[in-house]
């Protein structure tokens, strides 16, 4: 218990106890707290001036270190791209130099994709599905388009025997070719790499890597086996009936005798460079009624739309054959 | 004057006394007063901060949401990077490899080197660590990969010239122009025509006329060239490299000596009938590491004599340019 204080009064001459109302220590109270928040705020002031809290110095902390890695990271970029761009110079030189063709832009080249969703672009939306359904079969319809707009005499022949006939049509790639970069040339005048003169090449060719798997492009019946010491090496023909009939040369080995019966996509050799040839390679022709015809259109069910006109544009562009 | 003074009753005698702190209470007054304010400052600050957050506070998170988004910038470009880097390798792969008889190189060695977290030690600890190293982590495995793919890159460029020089010194066309006929070819000769004996005959005849132009079926250096004892009277052998040889006999005059480099489609000789031969005609041989081979196999039957000019002609404007 403090001392009991008093006022002196000057106007009794008297000692007053000192008591203290509510309202003055409302009143003190308030002026107490208003004081300390305003000295509180002076010392704030004081101390940001001077020093960070944990928080601020966290944070300055981040900053810093996110702007200098910033800096570095964008320094590093910057080489990267400049060794990207040798990289990409070096490809188009080598491109150059073995397919001895100007290089396809990247955008074409790298084009296909076949393994990737192709429409990706599409989805997020709302009804993606929906889009999605309704595009791929907008594909289907092209590709079917496409297979109707062959010929007249085709759509003759589809409607008599429509599907014993798209059985044995050579429709597809003879090896596999998602991203189409197997593509090396194709069928018309080339650039022949030994004799180095123009030379018309009768088909078309895949550069694939030894004892990779050759497909029948439709079904057929196998009617030749050969091995010959130049020019087409081992090969194999197929006749699939409706005067159309498929060589697959330079084989490193065969899967089929002669006589047998084959379904489109049976695995029918295997990828080599035997005969004339540079590199191992699968040099596919088609011929109707024993004429050559460009392979590049014999692919409507393998390729989309677009995949085919880049398949297309790749395999005009190359100068030279493999064989 | 008395107003302000304040006093309290001394109980021992009775009187008021004036209340007078000593100066050692009023610092400690001063000093209490003082810290209690900070005290309470400090309460007050803590509770501002944690509810509404500095000012400097608000500029540095704002700085940091700027400069994620230059981060996000950088990583567009580093995704394209990627994408690049993705192609060339597509390209490396599937399109030059198989062609040069190469395996590809292998992904573990493609992403080389990404084991440790220590790697980025000096990056953990931060707000946005995950994105820095996750940036940091990113940009290294962009320069690994466009080192392997530089390196990918000139082997394969020395394979493919290696492949190139292969092909040019594969003796791959005919000596002579395709317009004549092929006369004997590799076989057990009975009688030979001008001994009478039995003999193997090892290469390819051509009957071309006395004065035709012989050329080099393949780069490769002379190795012989004059007079052969054996029946081939004067005689060229060139050396293809790859174990392969290839021999021109009975002619009538050379035009290489010995130790000179010849590319294909070089001149190197007219026909004639030198030797043991009956009439003018080329003898042409292939040898692979020591055996003979059948030389027909080494060229196709698929070039006209105009075609066959026109081949001649291409090699010669390409001489001149090297």
């Amino acid at each position: 218990m403090p001392p009991i204080k008093y006022k002196f009064n000057p106007d009794s001459l008297s000692f007053d106890k000192i008591r203290l109302g509510i309202r003055t220590l409302l009143f003190r109270s308030l002026a107490y707290f208003v004081g300390s928040v305003f000295v509180a705020l002076i010392y704030w002031v004081i101390f940001a001036a001077f020093f960070d809290s944990p928080k601020e110095k966290a944070l300055k902390r981040e900053v810093q270190q996110m702007t200098i890695q910033y800096e570095l990271i964008h320094r590093e970029m910057a080489n990267v791209e400049n060794v990207l761009e040798d990289l990409q110079k070096t490809d188009d030189n080598l491109y150059r130099s073995i397919f001895e063709a100007e290089p396809i832009p990247s955008t074409l080249r790298d084009g296909g994709m076949g393994g990737v969703n192709r429409y990706e672009a599409l989805e997020g939306y709302n009804n993606s599905n929906l889009v999605i359904e309704t595009a791929n079969r907008l594909d289907k319809i092209r590709k079917k388009v496409y297979v109707q707009s062959k010929s007249f005499d085709d759509l003759i022949k589809l409607a008599l025997n429509k599907e014993e006939m798209l059985k044995c049509l050579p429709a597809i790639i003879p090896i596999s070719n998602k991203d189409l970069t197997r593509t090396a040339s194709g069928y018309g005048w080339r650039i022949h790499p030994i004799y180095k003169i123009s030379k018309f090449h009768y088909g078309m060719d895949f550069t694939a890597p030894l004892g990779t798997d050759v497909y029948a492009s439709a079904n057929g019946t196998v009617v030749g086996v050969l091995s010959a010491q130049r020019s087409l090496g081992k090969h194999i023909i197929i006749d699939h009936g409706f005067g159309y009939s498929t060589i697959y040369a330079h084989l490193s080995n065969f899967n089929v005798r002669v006589g047998q019966k084959v379904q489109r996509g049976d695995i029918i050799g295997f990828v080599g460079s035997t005969g004339t040839s540079v590199a191992n390679h699968l040099h596919y022709e088609i011929k109707l009624n024993g004429v050559n015809v460009d392979p590049v259109n014999y692919y409507f069910e393998d390729l989309s739309a677009a995949d085919y006109e880049k398949m297309v544009e790749i395999a005009s562009k190359t100068g030279q054959s493999f064989d | 004057m008395f107003r302000n003074r304040k006093y309290v009753l001394d109980h021992s005698d009775l009187q008021f006394k004036q209340v007078r702190l000593p100066w050692k209470s009023k610092i400690l007054r001063i000093l209490l007063w003082f810290g209690g304010s900070l005290f309470v400052a400090t309460i007050y600050g803590t509770f501002f901060e944690n509810t509404f957050g500095s000012p400097k506070e608000k500029l540095l998170s704002a700085q940091i949401e700027i400069l994620k988004l230059q981060y996000s910038l950088v990583g567009r470009e580093l995704d394209n990077s990627i994408a690049s880097l993705n192609s060339l390798r597509l390209s490396d792969d599937r399109r030059y490899r198989p062609i040069l008889d190469m395996d590809s190189v292998p992904e573990s060695y493609r992403k080389a080197g990404f084991g440790g977290i220590d790697r980025y030690k000096d990056l953990t600890g931060y707000i946005n660590s995950d994105l820095l190293i996750g940036y940091k982590s990113k940009i290294d495995e962009i320069k690994v990969r466009a080192d392997v793919q530089k390196e990918s890159f000139n082997s394969i460029a020395e394979m493919s010239a290696e492949w190139k020089r292969e092909m040019d010194h594969f003796p791959g066309i005919s000596p002579v122009s395709v317009e004549f006929r092929l006369g004997d070819g590799l076989k057990w000769r009975t009688v030979h025509p001008v001994t009478g004996t039995a003999r193997p005959h090892n290469g390819q005849d051509f009957e071309v006329p006395y004065g035709t132009e012989v050329y080099a079926t393949g780069d490769g250096s002379i190795i012989e060239s004059g007079w052969n004892s054996g029946g081939f009277g004067n005689c060229i052998v060139i050396d293809h490299g790859y174990g392969l040889q290839t021999v021109y006999g009975h002619l009538s005059d050379i035009k290489v000596v010995r130790g000179q480099n010849v590319k294909r489609g070089d001149l190197i000789g007219i026909s004639g009938s030198s030797g043991l031969s009956s009439g003018p005609h080329l003898h042409y041989q292939v040898e692979q590491f020591g055996t003979h081979k059948n030389p027909v196999n080494f060229f196709n039957n698929d070039v006209s004599a105009e075609e066959y000019n026109d081949m001649i002609h291409a090699f010669e404007s390409k001489s001149k340019l090297r």
